[in-house]
């Protein structure tokens, strides 16, 4: 379709038919189809290898969280093009049972307005159902058409580990994060890879001698990918998530920079003394070199002072595993192995679609780490 | 005792529950067949989603002469044949396996429990379990008060952190015997240490009944006398007695599966709201539905025992043939039974309970049939031509529920039923848990939610009991009146037909 033929009408005709096609021929071996839609999914990608990449896992959401989601490729340009395809998304199941299917319309743009390309997504858009827009890709608050959709949207999707300017992008997602104030919520993919880590980390301490050694923590050191260009924000994220579940507070010279490290410095409630005296927590992140894995590679949290403590996860060798490892002055480490799988795109997703309101640990996590990483940003 | 919450500050905001303290379980009867089947692969699934903390072990208390090696290729083996991810992923294995020990003794040896306690403490101090542990009974019943006696005599009821027990089904074979034992466990351990198991509580369905009951606004004004025609619960089983016919021929259907797992859902289906979902509230209005239902007498029931017949096509043979089975046996394979529960909500309202082994498909299911329309105003369809409204709470195979209604044909003045299905499988794309991953992991955490309390135990057998004796006391059936692979004997159909109903065609 040219810019002039693109017609919602035809597009929600187009959609009817589909499904009337499916009833009346149901696919080869009898399964009955069935259209269920849970959410709008609006995707913004700038070029076609992120939308590939969307495709890839459209069928696993659609089995998750079936869904009209309607690609936007916002390609940059001078002459305006527009095209609209639709198609229905299926998941794949086993013989004999039903199939679930969501919908899927594309629109393919260059240099189309955002106020043209909102014009006609709005109307496509299924009612009384969650938005949930998905921008991928480096700078997404820069996007024209993010900033002029996200209002209308319940949920805003976006990828730290894809910034370009890490450390910046993320003090200005932690702002954007307060302003919106749960409307849209926010959501970023590169938290939702830290999960298992902030699991892990947890489970120490659901031990009930473990727990007092948690409010004793004066040392952390968190060891990440380090890659063609080192983005701390997942090791900035896990720490801002600590400080505020833990109520550390930065200094007011809190950052430093040695060589390729980061440290952080803050202050916690000391144990044991008065109610006002306050200790120091250092915090280094250290960037390695290590292949074939991203995000964290080992984290470990010490208590030095009287009796010693560390709880260290790390990954170890074989990928897609992890260490965990309490020591407590000086007794038998007790270890354990436990799964932390490199998660799939789909299955990042699917976490994140689940949440139905702001996710407060993640705002609270991610204002600390902005706070931080705006101070780390300046010159 | 339950394990306070604790006040972990990390907890807050993360997606996965709360992993319980670190513990050591014990298994008596640990060869069997329960262990390598459910329990072991149950423990190594929840290892295997980070769901147990660093340090949890196992102890695999038997009498065959084993090593601990020995014993953990045999978990290994029976993890990589049950469990519902595939082959043991060798890396976590090792892992887990680390904690597997092999404790050697017969259940009635004091020594052997003596020497028990001493490998526990060794495991506190290693492994840091910190004298938590979970007893579970895994061995026949015969030998419950054996193994409740000694953990008792030998100090094992207590320790520094905390003690539980698991008791598996069945809990008594009659109401005497249920109190019986009940005394016997209640002298050595308290009632909030004693977790009796009924794995179709485990079942995510069966919790999503009080789910879809009480996180919904709609259905809970229509849940009564006033709307509801009557209710069927069907647990259809096409496996015969398999290798359990010593067993199941001292049993029979009304004690193996009505008496625990159709009550269950009779009482989840019926139940009042609870004042707040913990263990305590569930399990009073459990109860309370219990104490409602009118007595039970023998015209309320239809027994039959399968015959000769086909399961798949296959010719499968009749139960009297099965092995261990008396060829003159008068024990029930089916079970079909009327209930009324006398109170405000259900005054009036029949429960029809239906249970057999060798019916021609596995499903459970619990049928609520809501009144007719009161008069039909569409000319071309008569009144009694229409179904019914029937919301269908599908337990297994398929999970799901699904609501019936009318709807008019295109085109044509008819009228048809539509079902409008939800699906489970379908709408969240996650495979659920296994039954015994989620209680194992309850029992761990102190949640006594989804086990069945002494009372709730009593009561049910108090309901039966009387029936189990008349039918003892009667004379013998003509057994066998149904065929491997029917829906039951034709008794069935006409006990549910002379109150002008059908049973559900499943």
């Amino acid at each position: 379709m040219s810019e002039a033929a693109i017609d919602i009408n035809a597009i929600e005709r187009e959609l009817r038919q589909m499904w009337q096609e499916q009833a009346t021929h149901p696919e080869a071996g009898g399964q009955a189809v069935i259209r269920a839609l849970t959410l709008n999914l609006i995707v913004r990608v700038p070029d076609d290898a992120w939308a590939e990449q969307v495709l890839a896992v459209a069928p696993a959401l659609t089995a998750q969280h079936p869904n009209r989601t309607v690609l936007v490729i916002d390609r940059p340009g001078s002459a305006t093009e527009l095209q609209a395809n639709v198609q229905a998304l299926c998941t794949l199941t086993n013989a004999g049972r039903t199939q679930v299917c969501g919908e899927q319309v594309t629109i393919s743009a260059r240099g189309a307005p955002a106020g043209q390309l909102a014009s006609l997504i709005l109307p496509l858009l299924v009612p009384d159902l969650p938005v949930v827009l998905w921008a991928p890709g480096p700078q997404p608050f820069a996007q024209p058409l993010v900033q002029r959709l996200y209002r209308l949207c319940d949920r805003l999707i976006v990828d730290s580990t894809t910034f370009a300017d890490p450390v910046r992008e993320l003090a200005e997602l932690a702002a954007f994060e307060q302003t919106a104030n749960g409307a849209p919520a926010v959501s970023d993919l590169g938290w939702a890879r830290l999960t298992p880590w902030r699991e892990l980390t947890a489970q120490f301490f659901d031990t009930r001698p473990f727990l007092p050694h948690l409010h004793r923590i004066d040392e952390i050191v968190i060891e990440y990918v380090a890659g063609t260009h080192p983005n701390p924000v997942a090791a900035l994220l896990f720490v801002g998530w600590l400080a505020s579940c833990l109520k550390w507070t930065p200094l007011a010279d809190a950052v430093g920079i040695e060589g390729e490290t980061i440290q952080l410095y803050l202050r916690r409630p000391a144990v044991g003394v008065g109610p006002a005296a306050i200790r120091l927590v250092k915090v280094e992140l250290r960037p390695v070199a290590l292949a074939g894995v991203e995000g964290l590679v080992r984290l470990a949290l010490r208590a030095v002072d009287n009796q010693q403590a560390e709880f260290v996860v790390e990954l170890t060798g074989d990928s897609g595993y992890a260490c965990t490892r309490a020591t407590i002055a000086g007794a038998n480490p007790i270890e354990r192995t436990a799964t932390i799988d490199h998660p799939a795109l789909a299955d990042l997703l699917n976490s994140e679609l689940r949440l139905l309101s702001r996710d407060r640990t993640f705002a609270a996590a991610l204002h600390l780490a902005g706070g931080l990483a705006q101070r780390l940003a300046l010159p | 005792m339950a394990t306070p919450v604790l006040d972990n500050p990390l907890r807050a905001g993360l997606r996965i529950g709360r992993t319980p303290e670190p513990c050591t379980m014990v298994i008596f009867g640990a060869s069997g067949d329960l262990t390598s089947r459910k329990l072991v692969p149950a423990l190594y699934n929840l290892a295997r989603e980070r769901r147990l903390p660093g340090g949890f072990s196992v102890v695999g208390f038997a009498r065959r002469d084993w090593t601990d090696d020995y014993f953990r290729d045999l978990l290994r083996e029976a993890v990589n044949a049950n469990s519902r991810s595939g082959p043991v992923d060798p890396e976590l294995w090792a892992s887990f396996a680390q904690g597997i020990q092999y404790h050697r003794g017969s259940f009635d040896e004091a020594d052997a429990y003596t020497s028990l306690a001493e490998r526990l403490a060794a495991i506190d101090a290693e492994r840091g379990t910190g004298g938590n542990r979970v007893f579970y009974l895994a061995t026949p019943p015969e030998a419950y008060p054996t193994i409740i006696a000694q953990l008792g005599a030998h100090g094992l009821a207590h320790s520094n952190g905390w003690t539980r027990i698991i008791i598996e089904k069945p809990f008594g074979h009659d109401l005497a015997s249920a109190q019986a034992l009940n005394a016997e466990v209640l002298s050595v351990f308290r009632e909030d240490q004693v977790y009796r198991i009924d794995h179709y509580l485990g079942k995510e369905t069966v919790q999503n009944i009080l789910i879809f009951r009480f996180a919904n606004g709609i259905f809970e004004p229509i849940w009564n006398r006033s709307q509801i025609d009557h209710i069927q619960i069907t647990v259809a089983e096409t496996i015969g007695v398999e290798d359990r016919g010593g067993y199941y021929d001292t049993s029979g259907a009304l004690r193996d599966m009505i008496q625990n797992h159709l009550m269950q859902l009779l009482c989840l289906v019926a139940m009042e709201p609870p004042a707040l979902y913990d263990a305590d509230a569930v399990r009073d209005e459990k109860v309370k539905v219990l104490r409602a239902v009118r007595p039970l007498s023998v015209s309320d029931t239809v027994r039959g025992q399968y015959g000769p017949g086909s399961a798949s096509g296959r010719p499968v043979r009749g139960y009297r043939e099965e092995k261990g089975v008396s060829p003159t046996s008068q024990t029930e394979t089916y079970v079909a039974l009327k209930l009324f529960i006398d109170n405000w909500r259900w005054a009036g309202v029949p429960f029809y309970l239906r249970s057999g082994k060798r019916l021609p498909r596995r499903v459970s299911e619990i049928a609520i049939q809501f009144k007719a329309a009161p008069t039909m105003i569409f000319a071309d369809t008569p009144l009694n031509d229409l179904d019914p409204n029937v919301l269908a709470i599908k337990i297994q195979p398929d999970e799901g529920i699904s609501l019936k209604f009318s709807s008019k044909t295109p085109g044509q003045p008819q009228i048809r039923p539509v079902t409008m299905d939800f699906r489970y499988g379908a709408s969240f794309g996650v495979t659920s848990p296994e039954a015994y991953e989620r209680l194992l992991l309850d029992c761990m955490l102190g949640d006594g939610t989804l086990f069945t309390r002494r009372d709730e135990v009593e009561a049910s057998w108090a309901l039966l009991t009387p029936i189990l004796q008349a039918w003892a006391e009667g004379p013998p059936q003509p057994f066998p009146n149904y065929e491997a692979g029917s829906w039951g004997p034709a008794a069935a159909d006409e006990f549910i037909a002379r109150d002008g109903r059908s049973w559900r065609r499943l």
